[in-house]
């Protein structure tokens, strides 16, 4: 008899990086996949750059409790690199991480950003990305994040054709361009994360 | 036509609200609530029909509002937070009493845990103290179904029914599906012969109460499908409610075992006494989860059969939210292992001002002034809003915060047991909700208290929601009673410094009340445009002399 698997995505961040509409996508694209999700969000004051910080839960069968607990999570997607040192406990020792390299210094007591470095690359599992590079090649300021999700997605049950819909939706309001530029941003992240496992 | 949408727990409240035919609703926004009053708003201004949406000048005004829309025979909707809840407790208590007409429903997001609130208090027992039936959703579903049949059961009872949603709850999104939408359909104002019900002189209060009291096994026999036990194997059982009925389900998706436990389902308050010692019967010993006040484990222990384990007896923490963890530990499931924590030392990223904006000006002038004058250790009194960030490490520049509008009235009393200065900081909206009160109190003193009105125009901290003393603060300030010449506007800009802090001086050395008011807009509010409408209507009214503009200071 084997009861059935609930999974977790933990999303970190800082407010105003777009944590809370990464879930939103990646919460309505497994939807669209025939799966169980429910998100769960703790912004206090999202807009004043502290930490926030998003989960979303899955499964085949339907979900009550939005929240994952520590050490089950399958799948870490951070905007910000230490914002991701703080969840990393909550993944399961085979859970996987999509780290954007980008620092976020709005705060007091940043540890130095290669000590940061060099813990998340002692974690089994991350992959880190550096964002800020992707976005100069793309020529798309806000390219991190879709980045991150098209690395995230390589590791999601959701059909190719789902997250292009979700993502055409979600920017439709913003025109063809900007569709186009956040699906090649998602494009890009699939790419990468294809190198980083097949090493 | 019934559809699908995705939504947070409050906002499903908020659209079952609109799809139950509201006439109005009414809020006063506060984190975890503000966004159901901003769903079923959305829903209203697009196709208004006759329906209000309005943010209210506090809770206890919103709460009167609803009222007022339920007298006139209409359903209605009122959202706030716990401690809001405090505010328009007057209100709610003596709704009680009154009964409704058209259906009220008053949705309540509480805050376990304190994400963003000055307290965590339970709204069961706010509910149970006005003997008013609350409904306690586990999911986002429920939330939207729970709604519904709030409205009937107001409808059907007469009387308010609360809608009580926790922060995991209220900011979780889930599909959500909908029914028909009806539409607002009035059933006249109350009616003649119930006017004295409504009137709450002590002769019909009385009356209204008992009256009250005989409506308990009434809505007992109401909500009684909502309660139920669950029959089992084993002498261990388990009591859930909310939260606690959401994450034990969770919990024995996992762990099939958990479901041959015997299992109280408590979904709806007041239940039926029966309940309780029907399942003791059952029992030897109980977990019981529930989030925030131990209600449902006082209500078990009071029956003293067997051994009752929850936050009372210490097999649950008493503070704090309930979470999925702690009901493995109490049930003393192994919880698996994950990756390790990182050994870096990671610092707090707490919330700080935006760049650029306009409270800290405000604080550095008043800094400054008081510095310049020698006050050595001065104690500034605060308030809720953006501006509590400034009682933060390194700025410290207010010392007590406590609820709306307390500022103003704990900087007087101060200065009338002779601390000198005796400074009050409060934003606008703030200033609205229950500044104004305490301030004809200030003006009347005649101590020596500084009152500073931090108007950003906007309720900046919940998300720049309209703020009701727009445009009006001076004008209020001054129908307070303050003297003209003891009331200062001014600009808190960097290059505005120098005389702002001048100006505090003046006022702080002012042996009687004074204002000062620090107008600049809230920079996020600036950059999302949201009094942009209303700025150019202001203007082109003042071009054309159409109206007068007196309201302009
Ligand atoms: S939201 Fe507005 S009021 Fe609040 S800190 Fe930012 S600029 Fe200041």
């Amino acid at each position: 008899m084997s009861e059935p698997r609930i999974h977790g995505i933990v999303f970190g961040g800082v407010g105003g990086q777009g944590v809370l509409s990464l879930a939103q996508i990646v919460l309505e694209a497994l939807r669209r996949s025939g799966l169980h999700a429910l998100q769960s969000e703790i912004h206090g004051m999202s807009q004043r750059g502290g930490s926030v910080h998003a989960q979303v839960c899955f499964s085949e069968v339907p979900l009550s409790s939005p929240i994952i607990d520590e050490g089950c999570a399958d799948l870490l997607i951070a905007l910000e690199p230490l914002e991701a040192l703080r969840y990393v406990a909550m993944l399961r020792m085979n859970g996987q991480l999509v780290v954007s390299e980008e620092p976020q210094v709005n705060m007091e007591g940043y540890p130095p950003l290669d000590d940061v470095y060099a813990a998340l690359k002692k974690v089994r599992g991350c992959h880190l990305v550096d964002t800020e590079d992707l976005a100069r090649k793309l020529n798309h300021r806000q390219a991190g994040g879709m980045a991150l999700l098209g690395m995230a997605s390589k590791f999601l049950p959701v059909p190719d054709a789902v997250w292009h819909d979700v993502i055409t939706e979600r920017f439709a309001a913003k025109g063809a361009r900007v569709t186009e530029k956040n699906i090649e941003a998602f494009n890009a992240g699939r790419g990468l994360v294809q190198e980083a496992v097949g090493v | 036509m019934a559809q699908g949408t995705l939504a947070l727990g409050v906002e499903a409240v908020g659209c079952a609200a609109f799809d139950a035919g509201i006439k109005g609703a009414f809020g006063y926004p506060g984190t975890p609530s503000t966004e159901g009053f901003e769903f079923v708003e959305a829903m209203i201004h697009a196709a208004p029909e006759g329906r209000v949406a309005q943010w209210a000048a506090n809770e206890k005004v919103a709460y009167d509002l609803a009222l007022g829309v339920s007298y006139a025979g209409h359903r209605t909707l009122v959202t706030m937070k716990h401690v809001g809840l405090n505010v328009a407790m007057d209100a709610y208590a003596n709704s009680a009493l009154t009964g409704v007409r058209g259906g009220l429903v008053l949705l309540v997001a509480d805050d376990p845990g304190m994400h963003s609130s000055q307290n965590e208090q339970d709204s069961r027992r706010l509910a149970k103290f006005a003997w008013l039936p609350v409904l306690e959703p586990s999911t986002v579903q429920e939330c939207y179904d729970f709604t519904w049949r709030a409205f009937e059961l107001s409808e059907s009872l007469q009387v308010p029914v609360m809608v009580r949603l926790v922060t995991r709850l209220a900011h979780c999104r889930a599909h959500l599906v909908r029914r028909d939408v009806l539409t607002p359909t009035g059933l006249g104002v109350a009616p003649r012969e119930t006017i004295q019900d409504w009137v709450l002189i002590p002769s019909n209060a009385r009356r209204r109460y008992v009256d009250l009291l005989a409506k308990q096994p009434r809505m007992v026999e109401a909500l009684a499908p909502m309660n139920r036990l669950v029959a089992g194997s084993g002498r261990q059982g388990v009591a859930v409610a909310g939260m606690g009925r959401a994450y034990f389900e969770q919990l024995s998706l996992e762990h099939p075992e958990l479901k041959a436990m015997p299992r109280l389902e408590v979904a709806a308050y007041p239940m039926d006494p029966g309940l309780e010692p029907a399942f003791l019967a059952q029992v030897d010993e109980v977990f019981v989860f529930e989030e925030d006040y131990p209600v449902l484990e006082e209500r078990l222990t009071f029956q003293r059969a067997g051994k009752i384990h929850g936050r009372m007896d210490g097999s649950l923490p008493r503070t704090g939210e309930l979470t999925p963890r702690l009901l493995k530990e109490a049930l003393s499931l192994l919880t698996a292992d994950g990756k390790p924590a990182s050994s870096l030392d990671l610092p707090i990223r707490a919330p700080r001002f935006c760049d650029g904006c306009g409270h800290v000006d405000a604080y550095e002038a008043m800094q400054e002034a008081l510095r310049n004058l020698g006050v050595p250790d001065a104690r500034v009194f605060g308030d809720i809003g953006c501006y509590t960030l400034a009682a933060q490490e390194p700025m410290s520049a207010i010392h007590a915060v406590v609820e709306m509008g307390a500022s103003i009235s704990m900087a007087v009393g101060a200065a009338m047991a002779g601390q000198t200065p005796s400074v009050a900081v409060i934003g606008d909206s703030t200033f609205g909700h229950s500044g104004l009160p305490a301030l004809l109190t200030a003006a009347d003193s005649g101590v020596n208290v500084t009152v500073m009105i931090l108007d950003n125009r906007v309720v900046g901290m919940t998300g720049q929601q309209p703020s009701q003393a727009l445009d009006q603060v001076e004008r209020m300030v001054l129908g307070m009673g303050i003297p003209a010449a003891q009331v200062q506007v001014l600009t808190p800009l960097p290059r505005q410094h120098e005389a702002n802090v001048k100006a505090m001086e003046t006022a702080l050395q002012h042996p009687g009340p004074s204002v000062v008011v620090f107008r600049r807009e809230c920079i996020q509010s600036i950059r999302r445009g949201v009094l942009k409408e209303h700025d150019q209507e202001l203007k082109a009214c003042a071009e054309q002399a159409c109206c007068s503009t007196e309201a302009r200071p």
